[in-house]
């Protein structure tokens, strides 16, 4: 147990102080999500993991957790993409390059690079999951060398949601990026498949021993293709998923973000399934 | 350690003593039934015989609504605010309020140790008081004895009437130099002061039962009763979930941002933008807040975080009883060993 006595002054920190950064670009690229980069202040790198997310935060209205989905091999700036879908996000709308933003971060545990090296790695996300997932595919990409295959599984409600078209393009063209597409429901532009992600599963060829998956989406997609998983053989250790949950202060105290014992802005939001395999809250 | 007799007419006096270190903060009456720790203006309004206040003593050291910082719409600027350290004796203190303290300082300080709750804690110093328990308390049942002095400096022990006075700590020592109204004295122990609820294992057999409990049919019973208001967590001493939201003044330019108690009982608690909400059912919060206090924390730990207060039961409009749950919990579990037993 941790004693008073075992604190130092300089051990404490001011948790919840953000740092104001500048907008330096913002787009809205759906209808409900909008694109912005962002600038640290003097110079300073944010320094996150794939995977990992920050606080935003707008005075006035508050904060909450925001995926990172730049790859950190990006340099000073750092991208989000935001849905509009609670008060502060809403807010968020409005912002444009020249606005000040709040930034606390990064926090929570992302992808574990180290064990991703030399991995073939299969991504898999659901509508805004790809925003997270961006973070590790262009990691991947900027360091080519370093993996195996990348295969990269994407499904959205309609085709009018997909996010990141012009990269989702350039990936498409790439002849060492596997990308496979998906949406619920087709429109008349739409050529490519429909039906749900875990459609895009059973036809893969995943060499077992080398493929590790990440995988990003709504709460319900998780089971899904977990299942799916499994039954292409995928070990378990070999999975890894992103949760969201209400993680309100980032330093595993405020309590909003705990699935069964565990914060999931400490020991997350990227989790190994056999780690929460035991956690009956956690899908 | 030094034991000095101290006659209860002698206790202001010593409250005025305790005054030269700082400010004392002590149990006052409230409305006529009730208790609070209050910062003491007229030591004769300090209470002795209490048997509990209604908040816990935590609100002295993470606030029910701390301001963390001014901020400006216009400018899109803030300050933060700084938490004065302030020399604070907090007097006559029962014993499981102190362990709730310590267990505090070990959800506030590991991991990322928070600046604001260091600077109030650090300057603190407890002078403890022996109760008589009432139908409530139970603290005996996880392991914290009316007499447990950890955490304090000095400790009151009523004896007849009159208190003995323990100099547990060398700040305990420095509080009480130059008082002379006390008498070196023998410890004594004091009989009949039972406990009137308890839970029937010792608590180090509790985590094994929760181990077994998850699915337990007592989940959905307790919160048929339960409606949710969340006094059980406010009242706890070792709850310590909170949300920060922000406030903007009228003119619409400028505002602060604050933290205040949140209650895992409360319905909208694991929700996220969206609507997805991650706890949503009163059986999963209710279990949810249980195995926080016995499972969880337990588990890493070795201590129950309950201490046994009888808070969140005495201030239950439901009149849940967290000890009848657990108590539930562990006949249950020993029906299925016994069912077990049969089979094999």
């Amino acid at each position: 147990m941790k004693r008073l006595e075992d604190v130092k002054h300089h051990e404490t920190e001011d948790l919840y102080y953000p740092t104001m950064c500048k907008v330096t670009g913002a787009k809205q690229i759906t209808e409900m999500e909008k694109w912005y980069e962002i600038e640290m202040p003097n110079g300073q790198t944010l320094g996150h993991n794939p995977g990992q997310f920050v606080e935003v935060s707008a005075f006035g209205i508050g904060e909450a957790p925001i995926s990172i989905s730049s790859s950190p091999s990006k340099g000073s700036k750092f991208e989000l993409c935001i849905r509009q879908v609670g008060t502060l996000t809403n807010v968020l709308k409005n912002y444009e390059a020249g606005d000040m933003i709040g930034i606390r971060g990064p926090f929570g545990k992302g992808f574990p690079m180290e064990k991703l090296f030399g991995k073939d790695i299969l991504v898999v996300a659901g509508g805004i999951g790809l925003v997270p997932l961006r973070s590790l595919i262009n990691y991947v990409l900027d360091n080519r060398k370093d993996f195996g295959r990348l295969i990269i599984l994407y499904g959205a409600k309609t085709p009018s949601e997909l996010l990141f078209r012009d990269e989702l393009e350039e990936w498409k063209n790439r002849d060492d990026v596997e990308l496979h597409v998906t949406v619920d429901q087709a429109d008349e532009t739409w050529e490519g498949n429909t039906g749900v992600i875990t459609t895009l599963i059973p036809s893969l060829d995943l060499k077992l021993n080398t493929t590790i998956a990440a995988i990003t989406g709504p709460p319900i997609m998780y089971k899904f293709v977990v299942m799916s998983l499994k039954s292409k053989q995928l070990p378990d250790d070999q999975i890894y998923l992103s949760l969201e949950r209400r993680m309100k202060c980032g330093v595993g105290k405020c309590g909003h973000c705990q699935i069964n014992g565990v914060y999931c802005c400490q020991d997350g939001p990227v989790f190994n399934y056999v780690d929460i395999k035991p956690l009956e809250e956690a899908l | 350690m030094e034991c000095f007799s101290l006659l209860r007419s002698d206790v202001p006096a010593l409250i005025n003593h305790l005054g030269d270190f700082g400010e004392v903060i002590a149990p006052h009456g409230k409305g006529d039934v009730s208790y609070s720790f209050e910062v003491v203006k007229d030591n004769s309004e300090v209470v002795l015989d209490y048997n509990r206040t209604l908040l816990p003593l935590k609100k002295m050291f993470l606030p029910p609504v701390e301001k963390l910082m001014d901020f400006s719409l216009k400018e899109v600027t803030y300050e933060k605010v700084d938490v004065a350290i302030t020399p604070r004796v907090f007097f006559a203190v029962h014993s499981y309020e102190m362990q709730s303290i310590l267990r505090l300082d070990h959800s506030m300080l590991s991991g990322s140790a928070e600046s604001n709750y260091f600077k109030r804690r650090q300057s603190s110093r407890f002078v403890g008081i022996s109760f008589k328990p009432d139908e409530f308390h139970f603290s005996d049942s996880v392991g914290i004895a009316i007499e447990d002095m950890e955490g304090f400096d000095l400790f009151l022990n009523e004896v007849d009437g009159d208190f003995q006075l323990y100099v547990i700590t060398d700040h305990g020592q420095t509080l009480i130099d130059g008082f002379d109204r006390k008498e070196l004295t023998t410890p004594e122990i004091v009989d009949g002061r039972e406990f009137k609820k308890k839970i029937r294992y010792h608590y180090n057999r509790l985590p094994r039962v929760f181990q077994y409990a998850y699915h337990s049919d007592v989940w959905a019973d307790v919160a048929s009763q339960c409606v949710g208001c969340g006094a059980c967590n406010l009242t706890c001493p070792t709850c310590f979930c909170f949300d920060v939201q922000d406030e903007v003044t009228v003119t619409a330019e400028d505002g602060m941002r604050q933290r205040n108690w949140d209650s895992c009982m409360l319905s909208t608690f694991a929700e996220v933008a969206g609507g997805e909400n991650f706890r949503e059912k009163t059986v999963n919060r209710t279990r949810h807040r249980l195995y926080r206090k016995f499972k969880y924390i337990t588990d890493e730990e070795g201590l129950p975080w309950c201490v046994g207060c009888g808070r969140c039961t005495a201030f239950c409009p439901a009149g849940i009883s967290l000890p009848d749950i657990v108590n539930e919990l562990i006949q249950e579990d020993e029906k299925a060993q016994y069912h077990r037993t049969v089979r094999v």
